[in-house]
């Protein structure tokens, strides 16, 4: 059975594919992640040459990250990206292998109290950043193959399960913040693949109840959550982190402090290259810096739903709105827990933050959704 | 194509939810960083400010201390405090090496401080002198400062210590006026701030920013350090020669109450102070003059006479003519059933028949215990409050004593009958010499000070007390008929070792028995005397205690004979003419 979206046939796709595709998308990605490359030199040479006496020695990780995120992009735009349908079970198991070598000694590594890496001498992986898109290309394939799944319950339950099995490894490392974004791209995929109503509310109501069991089991989260509501009674421990966050957002004002003029970032702003670089953008472009950053973030995303809209399979249709959503809601919860709406939790903000995993991965998402739209122009 | 099994217009209206969904998501944080970045910033940046700096003290210049003449008796000696901040110290061996090398302190504990980074700020030395300093800066050491930091001199060394007081490390003021005008002398600190990393390393290329200090105020006290000099030598050597536990003295201004002097002996170098010893320290920096007190015995005797002679002339009937009352010239009286004697046997002819003025001349008991009875205790009472007792006078030093008044309503005959001599009764000696002055000055009775103006130190005058009338105690006419009583006092009377011929010396002894745990103490006595003069226009007074001295203990012997040394000694310096031919 074919959806109304298969208007065009199949064979089509065999031709070579000549369009441009959407050349302002990839222009934005690519200059969201140089901007990257850019604010991690500003917020990590100090840290750098304190730490490794090398003020550069983020800016080249992540150099090499974006030169990599380049090439992955470069090779995927020119896929033919119906293709990687293949792919769908190799890249969930390969996501689920990855994530349990973490738990394997020796190869793991472990960090801030979270083994959240495995590592081969100096090169490291985050496994949850792979995963994240590993699943979206399992769901995409098993919809995809047959889009009738979607009005049973039963129908769902592979992509459920997948989703499940994903979760539970991210959240033993442990890692709250990935889990939940796992947890609402599935939520948000199995939404966008057009469940029914009913169905929706049947997957994400017993899910949402999670969230709270979850907090209840690990008592530094719930530290956590009361260092949120009032950062300021535990200033030196819990409630330091987005104390931190706070006095650099407001240091930024409208116009900020400048580029590379940052005062937070000298050491008193833990994680400012990572988790918190958004902290040191508001301080160094301010309030105006942070409007025209999701200006350009939000820009990414409508043209990343257009051409899942535009799309005239539902693979591509799954795929290319499944990596959106993933870019979405990560950009999203980072600025929500650097703004203090949420309580802080490790989560990277694509595409900026210093981690090659991350970065590489998510360029190579994002050269997948320019492939998309290439292969729509062909039409 | 089969009909498709989801429309295009489902997946885009899903499409278009999710877009909602995350503008949503959106919204909800643009609104908190602009909240947070143009609305709570202010708040938030005062916070920050703190956190991104380090401060090295600039210590105010504290403000001197100087007699009515401008006489220095504390001020400031230059010194410097020499500190570090480990993470800013660029080569600990070298500086630790070079410090030590100046400063003539082991290596080793300097390197260890130096690399202590445990610490943010490091005292290397507290207070060193310039020269030591200016030969360190010259070296230019990275994280090494310098800052102010000066030590308190009193010239005078134990003169007045008492009343000046001394300053804790940190050169606020512990006791005295060191400590009563601490918020005048002490200035505001000002500081250096260096931009610095969480931890205090210096940020490249930022500069110092600078907030000077403000040095403190001066104070000028209403002590003159001649008669306090004087007063000091004087009650030196009777505490030498009598072996006596303390000798005590103040000299007051009666026109206006201005403290000329306070002398509490034994007493301690302001500039080597016992601060090791707690007790000691705290016994001989306490200003007993206005914090401790005693049972005044025969002194108050004035306030019996005063309150009489001024019911008199007010017409009541209970009071007892001052001229031509005739006292009953029994050794005893008897109240409630107790009997009251007076200090002398009466015989032969002594304290009989006696007027009020050869009453006070005898110093007779048993006729203040006829006055206060004949009065009542209300009227009396009513003069007690005037006087001041029970309550402070209002000098502007810390720790004030109210003295014990037994309370009117339970106050039983017998013990009212010996108030009015002086006994069941216990006053500070600031009390009883403030209400001899306002007996004897017209019945004024001001608030007794210590400081005459703050100054600042170009010289010019921020604040000038003046004289503050608290009440009048006596009538003016009332009080020139005491005066005349108390100067035959010396003249002919107990008061006469006191007497210099010419300037009209008055005053009334007082010899008390002290009494421990409730009964009294064998052999304890506490001799005084307090004395003005010209007795027609009092301008010093003093009251003398003399507290348990050996041998002699009369205030006649012990006590008087110190007040004519003062006034003698106040004559010389002030070039006093006499005011009566010779």
């Amino acid at each position: 059975m074919k959806s109304k979206f298969f208007f065009q046939k199949e064979d089509r796709g065999a031709k070579k594919a000549k369009g441009k595709g959407d050349i302002l998308f990839l222009a934005a990605v690519i200059f969201l992640a140089a901007y990257g490359v850019l604010s991690v030199y500003s917020a990590s040479s100090y840290n750098a040459e304190v730490q490794y006496g090398d003020s550069l020695y983020f800016f080249k990780k992540q150099l090499i990250g974006f030169i990599l995120g380049l090439g992955a992009v470069a090779g995927i735009a020119f896929l033919d990206y119906r293709k990687l349908k293949k792919l769908g079970i190799p890249a969930l198991v390969l996501s689920l292998v990855l994530l349990a070598l973490v738990f394997v000694p020796g190869l793991g590594k472990s960090n801030y109290g979270a083994t959240r890496w495995i590592g081969f001498g100096s090169f490291t992986v985050q496994p949850s950043e792979i995963a994240k898109y590993g699943f979206v290309l399992f769901t995409a394939w098993y919809f995809a193959k047959d889009p009738a799944r979607m009005r049973t319950l039963v129908g769902v339950l592979p992509v459920l399960g997948a989703g499940g099995c994903v979760c539970v490894l991210i959240m033993l490392e442990p890692n709250m913040s990935v889990t939940m974004c796992v947890g609402a791209v599935m939520i948000g995929m199995i939404f966008l693949a057009g469940i029914s109503k009913k169905g929706i509310a049947a997957i994400s109501v017993p899910v949402l109840l999670l969230v709270p069991v979850l907090i209840a089991m690990e008592p530094y989260r719930l530290q956590r959550l009361s260092a949120f509501v009032d950062p300021w009674a535990s200033p030196k421990e819990e409630g330091y982190q987005l104390i931190q966050s706070l006095y650099a957002l407001a240091n930024g004002k409208f116009f900020g402090t400048g580029l590379f003029n940052s005062r937070q970032k000298f050491r008193f702003l833990p994680f400012s290259e990572s988790d918190f670089i958004l902290s040191v953008i508001a301080e160094e472009t301010g309030f105006f810096g942070v409007i025209l950053l999701f200006a350009v973030i939000a820009f990414v995303v409508y043209r990343g739903f257009s051409i899942a809209n535009a799309c005239d399979n539902f693979y591509g249709y799954m795929l290319a709105s499944g990596i959106t959503l993933v870019f979405a809601v990560q950009s999203a919860l980072n600025a929500l827990v650097v703004s203090g709406c949420i309580p802080p939790t490790g989560l990277p903000l694509p595409l900026i933050s210093a981690g090659n995993t991350s970065l590489v991965v998510t360029m190579a998402g994002m050269g997948l959704v320019y492939a998309v739209s290439r292969h729509n122009e062909r039409r | 194509m089969k009909k498709a099994e989801f429309s295009l217009s489902v997946l885009q209206k899903r499409l278009f939810a999710v877009i909602l969904a995350i503008t949503f998501l959106f919204c909800i944080f643009l609104g908190r960083f602009f909240y947070i970045q143009l609305v709570w910033e202010d708040t938030l940046h005062y916070r920050a400010l703190d956190q991104w700096t380090r401060e090295i003290p600039v210590n105010a210049g504290r403000g001197l201390i100087v007699d009515r003449n401008g006489e220095l008796l504390a001020g400031n000696r230059a010194g410097y405090g020499i500190y570090a901040r480990a993470s800013a110290v660029a080569a600990p061996e070298k500086t630790a090496r070079l410090l030590s090398e100046a400063l003539s302190e082991p290596y080793e504990s300097l390197y260890a401080k130096l690399t202590d980074r445990s610490r943010s700020e490091i005292v290397i030395a507290r207070r060193t002198q310039k020269s030591v300093v200016e030969r360190i800066a010259q070296t230019e050491l990275k994280g090494v400062y310098y800052a102010r930091n000066d030590a308190r001199v009193y010239p005078y060394g134990a003169l007045a210590s008492q009343v000046i007081g001394f300053t804790a490390y940190d050169r606020s003021g512990t006791t005295g006026i060191e400590a009563y005008y601490n918020s005048y002398l002490f200035g505001k600190n000002g500081e250096i701030l260096f931009d610095t990393d969480l931890v205090g390393i210096d940020l490249k290329g930022a500069s110092a920013a600078y907030v000077p200090a403000t040095d403190g105020l001066n104070v000028k006290l209403t002590l003159d350090y001649r008669i306090q000099a004087i007063a000091e030598d004087v009650m030196g050597k009777v505490l030498s020669e009598t072996s006596a536990k303390a000798a005590r003295a103040i000299v007051l201004d009666p026109q206006d109450f201005s403290v000329l002097a306070m002398v509490n002996l034994p007493s301690y170098d302001l500039n080597d102070i016992p601060r090791d010893d707690l007790n000691t320290l705290n016994a001989l920096s306490r200003n007993s003059l206005v914090s401790d007190i005693y049972e005044p015995g025969s002194t108050f005797k004035i306030v019996t006479a005063a309150a009489d002679i001024e019911e008199h002339l007010k017409g009541n009937k209970r009071a007892l003519d001052p001229h031509r009352h005739v006292f009953s010239s029994s050794r005893t009286r008897t109240v409630e059933g107790t009997t009251i004697r007076c200090w002398s046997d009466h015989k032969n002819g002594k304290h009989a028949n006696e007027t009020l003025a050869e009453a006070l001349n005898n110093s007779c008991n048993p006729c203040f215990v006829d006055i206060a009875l004949s009065l009542g205790k209300e009227t009396f009472y009513d003069y007690l409050a005037a006087f001041r007792f029970g309550r402070t006078t209002g000098i502007d030093f810390s720790g004030e004593a109210i003295g014990m008044l037994l309370p009117e309503s339970t106050l039983k005959t017998a013990d009212f009958a010996r108030v009015g001599f002086g006994q069941s009764i216990a006053v500070t000696p600031l009390q009883l010499a403030c209400a001899a002055a306002s007996a004897v000055n017209g019945g004024y009775y001001y608030a007794p000070r210590l400081v005459a103006e703050i100054f600042s130190c170009d010289g010019s005058v921020r604040e000038k007390t003046s004289p503050a009338l608290l009440g009048r105690t006596v009538s003016r006419e009332a009080s020139a008929i005491l005066s005349g009583m108390l100067e035959g006092v010396v003249r002919d009377g107990s008061g006469k070792h006191a007497y210099i011929e010419g300037y009209r010396v008055a005053g009334k002894t007082g010899t008390a028995q002290k009494y421990e745990n409730g009964v009294i103490a064998q052999g304890k006595y506490v001799s005084s005397f307090v004395g003005y003069f010209p007795a027609n226009d009092p301008r010093y007074l003093a009251l003398v205690i003399v507290d348990e001295p050996q041998g002699s203990y009369y205030g006649s012997t012990v006590a008087a004979p110190c007040a004519k040394q003062i006034f003698e000694g106040i004559i010389d310096i002030m070039h006093l003419a006499p005011v009566e031919a010779l």
